[in-house]
């Protein structure tokens, strides 16, 4: 008798237990969602609200014939004869494109950029900070005034400061006007002069990273100067060389601020890169389906590159799982 | 090779007498053509950036008619130039510290008596003519005679408080809504974490410049075209993934201990995510909010593209039609708007340099 | 080989000096070790002599040619470093290989080479690997063997073992040395481990803050050590240094008296714990700590002068905790210094130094 008394007892006691444990998992629960809602709802509602939602805009746009007066009158798959068919300027955008990203790519954003990393880490540290300081000059200006300084360097006028020195120097005769003779040169260096900065902070970032032993193993085993890069400088810097590449090729692909301040594409469209060319078609000629349309491109390939991305980043460190389980 | 290593080192005759002194002397020339080429290939690139820069400044103080004068400009180089190999030669030559603060204050003393005589008497600040006067265009106009196309410039401090407003609100929203999905994201385990990790990070990387034509009919649509609040809710957004993964990055670093001994001294996790993690991601926030502030002073595109009344100016709006309208016609008050423009952003960078050198390499594998 | 000499030689890293006044002869084909601990300008001095860090002034001279300026690569001297620096993009043969690479040796001979240095190092089925695959021990070889290739006429070795574990590093200790005498090389090994230096090297060099504090042989360090500070770093477990005052052939510290020979005023007493024992008579103390280290057991004593550790030999700890003990000694194991300018008066066993 007592003991089925105390094993009832019992039972009422492990009861009232798992009572009051299930309603603090009701309260974890719900705690678990204001949490969710507190932290990361903001967050959510702005990134589907202004990525996903254009993106299903731009797309259903680009199968319409929204036009200047910003109506939707048809449905239609015209934009994208146009992009395959009938846009004969097309071509011509998309050779200039190539032209001017590889271009851009190999001469400045890796290439100089990587100069610069070398030869400001090979002089005092000091020295070296200020060149690079230089450097970082043209990123760290808006882009607006950056462009100003260019148009000014090349007015075609006597003013004009690569004339100035170009007509004192080496004794020129008349002024150049590179607006116009060499447009394509121009935005290549203009875009190089910002796209080397990227290269030189994380290429100079990566050399100091390499053990300094390494340089002195390298010195007493008899390398010189070109051998030591080739054989300890580059090698360390193989990763930073393929992410620079992959990033500024992207970057160098959507982005038309600095060509349109400085050429607004032109003359004619000796400047307009694909970018600028989805630009001047939506804003200029108030085309803004075939716009949405060839944007859809630019809009894959960023996709597509930002998730090649991947590689460059340490996914472990990234999903660590968190430590506490409580929320 | 124990036994044929040694004689072979002691018997190499075909090996000449090793001549010490040449070897030193080749090496002493190395040295010093290294220096001198590294030198003089990193002064001759940086003049083409240093020169341009430094000629909106001498224009900004000194232009009086308006054209582009240059005269100033290789005035103060000549003693610019001087002064900086000054500067290192003392410091390549000095022994000690004290002879390197003597030799730094004698060039110095040098080149504020130098420039004062060369430069100082064209030095004035009539060029900033803009910041008092609002129909400054006007009075520029009628000094050098009726020029192209009026453009009503606002108040630039009109423009100025926009541009403020812009970058200002936009940097409270980011750091508030980026401390947070990060924390949560750093901290915290759900279901989809990971999946939403992985968009994140496809996200930070992705150009937001191809959705310009989109955003642009979406804001018409809602309504929001030709608003400071819908470019504000634009920049936002696009701000946003790249602020999270930098904040993630800084909330993963701190130590899971302190937030552990919070929670067993009876804090929530909310509250332990306010008064514990927060202070440790100082840094963070910092470098996050400035690197927003000069995102939104600088933007150009997006506001040109939607916002469309001058009232709605920003600086970069302002810069860009005062170059417009005044181009070619007075360079002095241009080159002043630059400065003013420019100067901002300097010192923004300056002092976050630190900060903002981490964030640009942080992420990507050694 | 090389024999190598430091004239005044100095060095200095902006303002800060590393070395004032260095003056050092090492003789063709010896093994020297730099010995002192970190920060001393040990690997300063190693560094420079690579060609690494130029002296800031001084003479540095390889057979008597003066080799200041002279570039690392032309200087014909092999390293080794703490870290081993191996190329880690290379395979181990490559990195054999790299130092050839810049003399010119035909390709068949550098193979030889490579292959001849891997064997003399044990490391030949480890030819094809890279420096990630390898283990300490391992990797260590690999960069003796990349520092042998050269033949060089010098050999550094910069704290080479601090790495490897601690029977690893017994074993690489006896094949360096034996590798020395092999090949005869001159070679100079940094180290702030005293058993390294005494163990390995026929002549040690104690450094301390950028001065040498003596220079000779381990016995030299060990019985005669010219300052507090060797007789403090050589030995372990540390010298008992008792300071205290001597008068007619007696010390007294503390209270505590015992007989000390040959001289008097403020002097300190180094004691070494192998020399003390316990016995019936000495001076008194108690026990509170009590080591056993397998061969040995090292007790603590408290006593009138304070703390003296004592060392006995055998595995059996025949003392508890609390006991009341006398300890004893030899006079002539002792060591005089004296106290204001920590130098040397009488070593152990000798007559005074000259």
């Amino acid at each position: 008798m007592v003991a089925s008394l105390r094993g009832v007892s019992q039972t009422m006691a492990t009861i009232a237990d798992e009572l009051i444990e299930r309603r603090g998992h009701a309260a974890s629960a719900t705690r678990r969602r204001t949490n969710f809602v507190i932290f990361l709802g903001p967050a959510i509602v702005l990134t589907v609200l202004f990525f996903i939602v254009p993106v299903i805009i731009d797309i259903a746009v680009s199968f319409t014939d929204l036009g200047r007066s910003l109506r939707i009158t048809a449905f239609t798959t015209e934009q994208y004869e146009k992009v395959f068919r009938t846009d004969r300027r097309l071509t011509q955008v998309i050779g200039l494109t190539f032209v001017y990203v590889f271009g851009t790519l190999a001469i400045f954003n890796v290439t100089f950029g990587l100069i610069l990393a070398i030869t400001t880490t090979a002089i005092r540290n000091v020295s070296g900070s200020f060149f690079r300081g230089v450097w970082l000059l043209p990123r760290m200006s808006p882009s607006v005034l950056y462009i100003l300084l260019w148009l000014w360097a090349v007015s075609p006028t006597e003013a004009g400061l690569v004339n100035q020195v170009l007509m004192q120097a080496f004794g020129l005769d008349a002024p150049l006007d590179l607006l116009t003779s060499a447009p394509i040169a121009l935005i290549i260096i203009s875009n190089g002069f910002i796209g080397a900065s990227m290269g030189m902070i994380i290429f100079t970032a990566a050399i100091r990273g390499i053990p300094e032993h390494l340089f002195h193993a390298a010195a007493v085993d008899g390398a010189g100067t070109f051998a030591t890069i080739r054989f300890i400088t580059l090698p360390a810097l193989r990763w930073p060389i393929s992410f620079v590449t992959i990033y500024q090729t992207l970057s160098l692909l959507v982005s038309f601020e600095y060509i349109l301040l400085l050429t607004k594409g032109g003359p004619f469209y000796d400047t307009t890169v694909y970018a600028l060319y989805v630009y001047r078609r939506a804003f200029e000629s108030g085309q803004y389906a075939y716009g949405a349309a060839l944007a859809l491109f630019l809009i894959v390939i960023g996709m597509v590159v930002a998730l090649i991305g991947w590689r460059f980043f340490d996914m472990e460190r990234l999903l660590q799982r968190p430590r506490i389980e409580v929320h | 090779m124990v036994t044929q290593a040694a004689p072979a080192m002691t018997m190499a005759p075909s090996e000449p007498e090793i001549d010490w002194d040449s070897l030193a002397s080749r090496a002493r020339l190395a040295r010093r053509t290294r220096a001198v080429v590294l030198y003089a290939f990193l002064i001759a690139v940086s003049l083409p950036i240093i020169l341009p820069y430094f000629w909106l400044v001498t224009i900004a103080f000194s232009a009086r008619t308006g054209v582009a004068e240059t005269a100033v400009l290789w005035r103060s180089m000549a003693v610019v130039v001087p002064v900086i190999v000054g500067f290192w030669l003392a410091a390549a030559l000095a022994r000690n510290r004290r002879q390197l603060w003597f030799g730094f204050a004698a060039v110095a003393a040098v080149a504020v008596v130098a420039f004062a005589l060369l430069v100082g008497p064209d030095l004035h600040l009539g060029n900033f003519i803009f910041l008092w006067e609002p129909d400054f265009a006007s009075v520029v106009r009628s000094r050098v005679g009726e020029v192209k196309g009026a453009v009503q410039f606002p108040n630039v401090w009109h423009a100025f408080g926009n541009s403020i407003l812009i970058a200002g609100a936009q940097t409270a929203i980011v750091v508030t809504v980026a401390s947070l999905a990060a924390y949560y994201l750093s901290r915290f385990q759900f279901p989809g974490r990971s999946s939403m990790l992985r968009s994140l990070l496809v996200l930070h990387a992705f150009p937001v410049l191809t959705l310009i034509v989109p955003m642009f009919l979406m804001l018409y649509w809602i309504g929001l075209l030709d608003t400071l609040f819908g470019v504000i809710l634009v920049l936002v957004a696009f701000e946003l993934p790249f602020a999270i993964f930098i904040m993630k990055g800084f909330f993963d670093a701190v130590p899971w201990d302190i937030e552990m001994s919070a929670l067993t001294d009876g804090a929530s996790r909310r509250q332990a995510f306010v008064s514990v993690v927060l202070p440790q991601v100082r840094n963070g926030i910092l470098a996050v909010a400035v690197f927003t502030f000069i995102r939104g002073w600088e933007e150009y595109i997006f506001v040109f593209t939607f916002l469309i009344r001058n009232s709605n100016w920003t600086m970069s709006l302002y810069m860009y039609w005062v170059r417009d309208d005044v181009m070619g016609v007075d360079y002095g008050v241009v080159s002043a708007v630059g400065v003013f423009y420019l100067v901002p952003s300097l010192i923004l960078y300056m002092a976050a340099q630190r900060y903002l050198m981490q964030m640009s390499v942080g992420g990507v594998k050694g | 080989m090389a024999k190598i000499e430091f004239r005044h030689v100095s060095k200095r890293f902006g303002a800060v000096e590393v070395i004032p006044d260095m003056d050092l002869v090492i003789e063709d084909g010896e093994f020297a070790a730099l010995l002192g601990p970190s920060g001393c300008g040990k690997s300063t001095s190693l560094f420079m002599l690579a060609g690494i860090y130029l002296p800031s002034g001084g003479e540095l001279l390889f057979d008597g040619h003066l080799v200041n300026e002279v570039e690392a690569r032309d200087r014909n001297v092999g390293i080794v470093f703490q870290s081993y620096a191996l190329y880690p993009h290379m395979s181990v043969r490559d990195n054999i290989l790299f130092p050839l690479r810049f003399k010119k040796t035909p390709r068949d001979e550098a193979l030889a080479r490579v292959k001849a240095a891997a064997d003399l190092v044990r490391v030949t089925e480890l030819l094809d690997r890279r420096p990630s695959e390898l283990s300490g021990g391992q990797q260590q070889r690999v960069a003796l063997a990349r520092a042998l290739v050269k033949k060089p006429q010098l050999l550094l070795l910069d704290e080479p073992l601090s790495n490897l574990d601690a029977s690893l590093r017994l074993s690489m200790r006896t094949e360096i040395k034996s590798l020395h005498e092999q090949l005869g090389v001159t070679t100079v090994l940094v180290t702030h481990d005293q058993i390294e230096a005494t163990t390995m090297a026929d002549r040690i060099i104690c450094m301390r803050a950028g001065r040498i504090e003596q220079v000779g042989t381990p016995d030299d360090l060990y019985l005669r050590p010219s300052s507090l500070f060797v007789a403090g770093f050589i030995g372990s477990p540390p010298i008992n240094l008792v300071a205290g005052k001597a008068e007619g052939g007696t010390f007294t510290a503390d209270g505590t008296r015992f007989p000390v020979v040959g001289a008097s005023g403020e002097i300190t007493v180094g004691l070494r714990p192998e020399h003390l024992r316990f016995g019936e008579a000495g001076f008194a103390g108690r026990i509170t700590q009590i080591e056993p280290m397998g061969r040995e057991i090292l007790y603590v004593v408290e006593t009138g002068m304070g703390a003296v550790r004592v060392l006995e030999q055998g595995s059996f700890v025949g003392h508890t905790i609390g006991e009341q003990v006398k300890v004893a000694f030899r006079p002539e194991n002792s060591l005089v210094f004296e106290t204001k300018r920590q130098k040397l008066i009488v070593g152990a066993h000798v007559r005074t130094p000259a």
